[in-house]
């Protein structure tokens, strides 16, 4: 797709030939760094995957059991079922896909500076806004990325790429509670967008980031009109395959077909009806059972046997490094990292898995880097020893074991499920836990507080993206208030390399200091799951649960 | 009487604006924030701050109740901040869905209840009270979210002859009144259960005055006796339970409503109330305060009319 190859790709088809970089890794990073998918799919050696679902067959309406939220500010949306509706009409510049690899959207190529610094963006010329007819162009894409980089926006997009491209600055303004002046962000230098022509524009950094093509495609970065001013809503303008001609927040929402050709390829549906079920997930199943949904958006555990006994519905699932930890702060009885310890291995993950989550997909190794993610180290799997538990209890001045309480949430269903379940299992090493539920409203008020808490973690790419964000010394989500200055010094080293074999070595150590040291019970790695009926084809459930229906058609 | 009256309007509207004042409150001391859940868990804290500030929150509680106040009795409920729409809009949708639900459900359970609580009250302990009375008590002894489930596994599952879900939309297969079925028989079965006993109860005690055994004696047909004698005045105390199954079907239907999907009152109030979209919360308080009232309200006058001894 690019002329000349970036160097770090040829540096990392090297190391992959040497059998040094994993395949999958490779992928990703030479994606990233702009060959095209297809063609970085054979530089590995591997053949893209592809759908053998059947030929599409266009047609029909795909109803979709799914929450109607609200969605007049794109920029700003914080639920992935709100894009989930956006998407199909305003799209994103990159797409990464089911496999973690980054393919173009409306932009056609990218190229990186060998400092990952400065990125040349060219956008295809086919894509054309429905009204008007207008190409999508350099203007219309750099519009959108400084109004979500503006703190006026408030787009979450802010946070991932506030450390490549903003500034901090002082206001005049004085905050009344901290006395202090208030400080606000703005673009670091007035190139930082720069347009070189109407379908190519460079984006350049104060520091070096790779995940620019991955950034694009983060949630609330959808491509609007400009002539919207950032507003989205029926028959709002875009770019993508559908139109938005319904919406009643909270009831449903309806989108139809474009009619003037969409440059993808498809659409093959020509409606699509989001029902708003309501959160109750016996409602999710009672939809489906009576065929008046096609798919439901996420399932819950509690309803997934009612679910897989119905003879038309198919479950999707894809393994997710989406989890949930018990991790306790440093105050007694767990200042003492002998108790810490205790309390892995006291915990059996199989059977928390099997319990809480109907054993859909992995057991927790307690230290937070998933099998899914490119850099983990098998550091060997710990197995539930009562008796050692038992023994560091002891040895730690605690010989008829502890009392304490931990907090958690009672929703989704899994989460209070595996507490009950690790609580058991405490009980026999002696670790006599009280659970204390507490509405989500105020477990997000009190869980960095806690002294013993169960927090829910989000699927990232990277292994070491959630470490920086959950262990890392006095990180705003470092919850546990743990502080390793050896974890920190490896940290900083893994985040450094590109070559996934290098950083693989350094988290192996990291795994380690986490068992040893570490303040988390991680009891398992979550599938992700939804249902759909067997007549949806072209669907694939992705890990970070976007729906794209430019693909999906409904068989005959 | 028209002072009788004038009281009770005071006394509704004072109870109003306490309600109201108790919601902002109470809705003030639960944890949680709306910026930050507006905003989502990636936003920074300036942002979140900024757009507390916009929102006009950082003002004292009493300044931004006043003015709440002010707005209402203007006509402005407010905007809502998860439905982004003004809160009239939203609530009348809702609150027309609910009705309709509500309407349907008393037409069946008033009628059913009567019939089967006189039935089984007019002879104490025959076969058909006995029936009447277990099948009574295992109503209204079984949650709704229970019968709701069960029902949805019997009709829905297994013999898939119901729709699942009601939300009020004409699907190819399944029309808006089929829609209906399952909530409005699961209000039911509860709810009927109650009356059925409260009614039968009542009537077993009629049917031992003496202007019962007279009237049997003096060789009335029976069944002139129950409808005649016996019924009206075996109303009387259930008459009050009646009316306030109102309240129940106005603002309780909370769990069939999600249970069902139904685009409904309840189902609104509650996703409101997790919000913290405080405008539809009050304005929910209201509608649901004022039912409560008027019902009682009613009663009272029911009472006058049905029990001429009692004077206001």
């Amino acid at each position: 797709m690019t002329d000349k190859l970036h160097p770090l790709v040829t540096a990392a088809g090297r190391e992959m030939a040497d059998g040094k970089l994993d395949r999958r890794e490779f992928l990703r990073v030479a994606t990233l760094l702009g060959v095209g998918a297809g063609a970085a799919y054979s530089m590995a050696g591997l053949s893209e995957p592809a759908m053998a679902q059947g030929a599409p067959r266009k047609g029909g309406t795909l109803r979709l059991g799914m929450r109607v939220q609200d969605l007049s500010s794109p920029h700003t949306y914080s639920w992935i079922e709100a894009t989930n509706v956006a998407r199909q009409t305003v799209e994103y510049l990159t797409y990464t896909g089911v496999d973690n690899v980054t393919r173009p959207g409306l932009v056609e190529k990218w190229e990186a500076s060998p400092d990952l610094k400065s990125w040349k963006i060219s956008l295809r010329r086919d894509a054309k806004w429905r009204k008007g007819g207008r190409p999508f162009n350099a203007d219309d894409a750099i519009w959108n990325m400084k109004r979500m980089l503006d703190p006026a926006t408030g787009s979450s997009t802010v946070g991932l790429l506030r450390a490549f491209i903003l500034e901090n600055f002082e206001l005049d303004e004085i905050d009344p509670r901290t006395q202090k002046k208030r400080v606000s962000f703005r673009l670091w230098d007035s190139n930082a967008f720069r347009k070189i022509d109407d379908f190519t524009f460079e984006i350049n950094g104060k520091s070096s980031f790779l995940g620019i093509p991955e950034a694009m495609f983060h949630y609330p970065a959808h491509m609007l009109d400009p002539a919207e001013g950032g507003k989205f809503g029926v028959g709002s303008n875009g770019t993508g395959a559908f139109e938005l001609v319904e919406l009643e927040v909270g009831k449903r929402a309806v989108l139809t077909a474009r009619k003037d050709g969409y440059w993808g390829g498809g659409p093959w549906l020509d409606r699509i009806e989001v029902i708003d079920l309501g959160d109750d997930s016996a409602a999710q199943v009672a939809a489906l059972a009576s065929r008046q949904v096609d798919m439901i958006y996420q399932g819950a555990i509690a309803a997934l046997p009612a679910a897989e006994r119905l003879p038309h519905v198919q479950v999707n699932s894809v393994d997710t490094a989406y989890t949930a930890v018990a991790r306790v702060q440093p105050v007694k009885p767990f200042d003492d990292k002998r108790v810490r310890q205790a309390l892995r291995h006291a915990t059996d993950t199989e059977a928390v898995l099997k319990v809480a989550h109907r054993g859909l997909g992995k057991p927790g190794e307690h230290h937070h880097v998933a099998k899914v993610h490119p850099e983990y180290a098998d550091v060997g799997f710990m197995r539930r020893d009562v008796a050692k538990a038992k023994a560091l209890l002891a040895e730690a001045g605690y010989p008829n074991g502890i009392d304490t309480e931990i907090a958690c949430r009672p929703q989704p269903d899994w989460e209070l499920l595996a507490v009950q379940t690790m609580v058991e299992q405490w009980k026999e090493a002696g670790i006599r836990v009280k659970i204390n539920v507490m509405p989500s409203a105020q477990y997000w008020d009190v869980w960095t507080k806690v002294p013993f808490g169960f927090t829910t973690w989000a699927h990232r790419p990277l292994g070491v993206m959630v470490l920086g964000l959950a262990y890392r010394s006095g990180a705003a989500w470092n919850e546990s208030n743990w502080s390793n200055k050896e974890f920190d010094a490896l940290l900083a080293e893994a985040e450094g390399y590109l070559d996934v074999e290098r950083r693989r070595a350094v988290v192996a150590k990291l795994e380690q200091i986490m068992l040893d040291d570490g303040p988390a019970v991680v009891p398992l790695w979550r599938a992700l799951f939804n249902y759909s009926d067997k007549k949806v084809k072209g669907y694939r459930i992705h890990p970070t649960a976007y729906i794209e229906f430019k693909e999906v058609w409904i068989e005959g | 009487m028209a002072r009788y009256l004038l009281r009770q309007s005071l006394n509704i509207l004072l109870t109003l604006l306490a309600v109201t004042f108790l919601v902002f409150a109470l809705n003030e001391l639960t944890p949680g924030d709306v910026a930050r859940k507006l905003l989502g868990p990636y936003a920074t804290q300036e942002q979140v701050d900024h757009l507390f500030r916009e929102m006009g929150l950082d003002r004292p509680l009493l300044v931004r109740y006043a003015e709440y106040v002010g707005n209402v009795l203007r006509g402005d409920l407010g905007t809502s901040v998860i439905y982004r729409q003004p809160v009239a809009d939203v609530l009348l949708d809702r609150l027309g869905n609910t009705l309709l639900l509500a309407a349907i459900c008393f037409a069946v359970i008033v009628p059913l209840s009567v019939a089967l609580g006189v039935l089984a009250g007019m002879r104490e302990r025959s076969p058909l009270d006995r029936g009447i009375s277990v099948f009574a008590s295992i109503c209204a002894s079984i949650p709704e979210f229970a019968m709701g489930v069960f029902m949805l596994a019997i009709f829905v599952v297994w013999l898939g002859v119901l729709p699942g879900t009601s939300p009020m939309r004409a699907t190819a297969e399944w029309p808006v009144w089929m829609q209906f079925v399952l909530p409005v028989a699961v209000v039911t079965l509860y709810d009927a259960g109650y009356l059925v006993s409260m009614i039968r109860a009542s009537m077993v005690e009629v049917m031992r005055q003496p202007f019962v055994r007279t009237a049997v004696l003096k060789g009335m047909p029976f069944h002139r006796v129950v409808t005649r004698h016996a019924m009206r005045n075996a109303l009387i105390t259930p008459f009050t339970v009646i009316l306030l199954q109102l309240n129940y079907l106005v603002s309780g239907l909370v769990v069939v409503e999600t249970l069902f999907a139904y685009p409904g009152f309840g189902r609104m109030m509650l996703e409101a109330a997790l919000a913290k979209d405080i405008a539809v919360v009050e304005a929910g308080a209201l509608v649901a305060v004022t039912v409560t009232m008027l019902t009682q309200l009613l009663g009272d006058l029911g009472y006058m009319k049905l029990d001429p001894r009692i004077r206001i």
